[in-house]
């Protein structure tokens, strides 16, 4: 079962990744697709979009997430179920759904430029979806709303784990809150930082849904992704299968090349 | 454990017995079918207020000659057809698939090309020569006829009447002219009134599409094939209209259809240069009537042969080379590709303007239309599509068209347009094989 549900596809893709030709008339070509990658300037944008989106977006996620979990951890705050579920919520909206959302809030006329300007923070609309540069920025923003609840909660969960002797212990020997943030929450919660970098990492990669709804990859492709670029090669051009097929294992090699950095820097050393 | 999975196994087995049985079952009994008379022909299109509503009166009108036959009309979006002809002729299983199915006129050589042998041979049914030109490029391969044409995407410009006259000028002024004049015309507009000329979104070239088509280039080369974007002469002017627009302050950037359909009807913008499809959407702010007026389409100034007739969009309908294709074939040879009396209700009716040519002299096409001040607006449109240039679209449109909106970005940000286009050639002939 495993085998005809998981393998058999894999192989085929791959042996697809092979061929070239427009539809049906598929042949055999050797390297040639992969050969093509480095040369496909959409491609390459993709690409670097993609790991700007990364650099960029998981870190300052993955932080707010660690922030926010630790303050909700504490034990003095009050309306601790309404907070985390606040902030739970954005997980559990449909991708599509929010995203035409943060589309018409982030419009020339949208609600978030009437904001800026009323508080004249900024004097003209921001063109937040129409700029290169924006409308990267707005893809971030969207992605970081959406998934910071997701990450936040596996920490908040490890954090129920952390006896509280330990930081009654520390409080003894007179650490601040910084200082106890540093040498017991984060070492502590090191398993599972490298388990939420890498399901972040993945996400990333395969992100489609926000920047084909916010912005269709545009303008001029500057926020165009990996994954689009695949559904644009499969279905918004002539098709063309097999050189989908081609990109779509570069990012598999990019997943495995990521997640072994990540685990050499960040796991345990044995 | 085990026994649990032996449960499974055995259920498994037994499931997957049980649907094959199913499927037998289906496969004999379709096939009977097409062997005496196919009673059941499934139509796949997108747009319920237009092409939709053209196939039900279409369907109606077929009923009357034919009664026997079942007309299924299945709206999809137009993206999940793309998606669903495309996977469903690639894994070469053709259950599922409809008999009738619009494509884009844009996309058809993709398929029909991508895909030979899945779409039935038309040339029987549809008279090429009883149809606009433009339209049978797209809708043939090799001199056979794939498909039957249907709805022109005609350009012309729409046009605010009070805008224009409170800026000095009138509906006169807009005829024969070109895209130099109208960028003037849109700055004295934008002085006077403070309302833009046009609304456009960078991530959509229709308006460089209308503009090469009206001097009879496209991005690739009569084969189709060969990218032609370095040394296009039409290209490069109508790129460079699009830049001395965007930079003359005329422009009303929009992002997508519905904030483009939103500046209009808002009052925000003066001119819509567009296909005819738009009307129903001018026509949807009643409060607008009789402001509006439609102006042929202005031409390039320095590329010879430009005209002032454009094409943008339109579809056709093909059949698709599956069981009941001969209904199928018969029910559009009776109707969409012969019946000049239907194309009169589906204009007064749906507002289609179709590409058969005898159609163009009913009593629908040359009807007054209040919404535009009593101007006969559809027999202008008719008499436009005559003249539109036949270009072949080829298979790559959308591809290259990706490659275009970076050029034009980068253009637009201060790049030579020598070495844009330059870049997007090279770009393209990697791309294109």
């Amino acid at each position: 079962m495993i085998s005809i549900f998981y393998f058999y596809p894999m192989i085929q893709a791959l042996i697809l990744s092979f061929k070239t030709g427009r539809g049906n008339n598929l042949h055999f070509t050797g390297f040639d697709n992969y050969i093509r990658l480095f040369s496909d300037t959409t491609f390459l944008t993709a690409v670097k979009n993609t790991f700007i989106y990364l650099i960029i977006q998981v870190p300052v996620m993955l932080v707010l997430a660690l922030f926010i979990a630790v303050l909700l951890n504490d034990e003095r705050l009050k309306f601790k179920g309404f907070f985390r579920t606040a902030i739970f919520l954005p997980t559990v909206t449909s991708l599509v759904a929010y995203s035409v959302v943060f589309k018409y809030m982030f419009g020339a006329e949208g609600i978030i430029n009437k904001f800026l300007v009323n508080l004249h923070l900024i004097s003209e609309p921001i063109q937040w979806i129409t700029d290169p540069f924006w409308a990267k920025v707005t893809i971030i923003i969207a992605i970081t709303w959406r998934f910071t609840g997701y990450n936040m909660i596996f920490y908040l969960s490890s954090l129920q784990n952390v006896d509280k002797s330990i930081y009654e212990a520390a409080h003894i020997d007179g650490a601040n809150a910084f200082t106890q943030f540093f040498k017991i929450t984060v070492p502590l919660l090191k398993p599972i930082i490298l388990f939420t970098t890498i399901t972040s990492t993945i996400g990333t990669l395969q992100l489609f849904d926000e920047v084909v709804n916010i912005t269709k990859g545009g303008p001029g492709n500057a926020t165009m992704s990996i994954s689009q670029y695949i559904y644009n090669l499969s279905f918004e051009y002539t098709p063309n299968f097999g050189y989908a097929a081609t990109v779509s294992y570069s990012i598999v090699v990019m997943v495995l090349i990521l997640t072994l950095i990540q685990n050499k820097v960040g796991g345990d050393k044995r | 454990m085990k026994k649990l999975l032996s449960v499974m196994l055995a259920s498994v087995v037994l499931l997957s017995a049980c649907s094959s049985g199913g499927t037998k079952n289906d496969t004999s009994n379709s096939g009977s079918e097409g062997n005496s008379k196919p009673k059941e022909i499934t139509v796949w299109a997108w747009d319920p207020a237009f092409n939709i509503a053209a196939m039900n009166v279409a369907k109606e009108a077929y009923a009357k000659v034919n009664p026997d036959v079942t007309i299924n009309v299945v709206e999809n979006a137009q993206a999940d057809i793309v998606q669903k002809l495309n996977t469903g002729l690639n894994s070469g299983s053709t259950k599922g698939l409809p008999n009738i199915v619009l494509i884009e006129d844009y996309r058809a050589q993709s398929f029909l090309q991508a895909y030979p042998d899945s779409f039935f041979e038309l040339t029987d049914v549809v008279k090429a020569a009883d149809f606009a030109d433009y339209k049978i490029g797209p809708t043939s391969v090799d001199g056979k006829q794939y498909g039957v044409p249907f709805d022109s995407g005609v350009t012309g410009m729409y046009v605010r009447t009070d805008y224009l006259e409170q800026a000095g000028y009138s509906l006169d002024s807009l005829q024969d002219i070109d895209w130099k004049q109208y960028i003037e015309i849109g700055k004295a507009v934008k002085e006077k009134t403070g309302k833009s000329m046009i609304t456009l979104d960078p991530n959509d070239l229709g308006l460089i599409r209308v503009m090469i088509q009206s001097a009879g280039a496209w991005y690739t080369g009569e084969d189709g094939q060969t990218p032609t974007i370095a040394d296009n002469a039409a290209l490069k002017e109508a790129l460079e209209l699009y830049k001395e627009m965007m930079d003359s302050g005329i422009v009303k950037v929009n992002s997508d259809w519905s904030q483009f359909v939103g500046a209009f009807n808002s009052g925000e913008v003066a001119t819509v240069p567009t296909g005819n499809w738009i009307t129903p959407s001018i026509k949807a702010e009643a409060s607008q009537s009789g402001k509006w007026a439609v102006a042929p389409l202005p031409k390039l100034a320095a590329t010879t042969g430009s005209v002032h007739a454009s094409n943008l969009g339109g579809s056709s309908w093909y059949v698709m080379n599956v069981d009941g294709k001969e209904a199928a074939a018969e029910f559009l040879s009776k109707t969409f590709a012969s019946d000049a009396e239907l194309y009169q209700t589906l204009n007064t009716k749906v507002g289609v303007i179709g590409t058969l040519k005898a159609a163009a002299s009913g009593e629908a096409y040359s009807a007054a239309d209040e919404f535009f001040k009593g101007q006969k607006v559809v027999s202008d449109f008719a008499a436009w599509t005559e003249q539109i240039p036949n270009v072949n679209y080829g298979m790559n449109t959308y591809a290259i068209e990706d490659i275009m909106v970076v050029a034009v970005q980068s253009y637009l940000g201060g790049k030579d347009i020598d070495t844009v286009l330059k870049d997007a050639q090279k770009q393209a002939d990697t791309q294109i094989r």
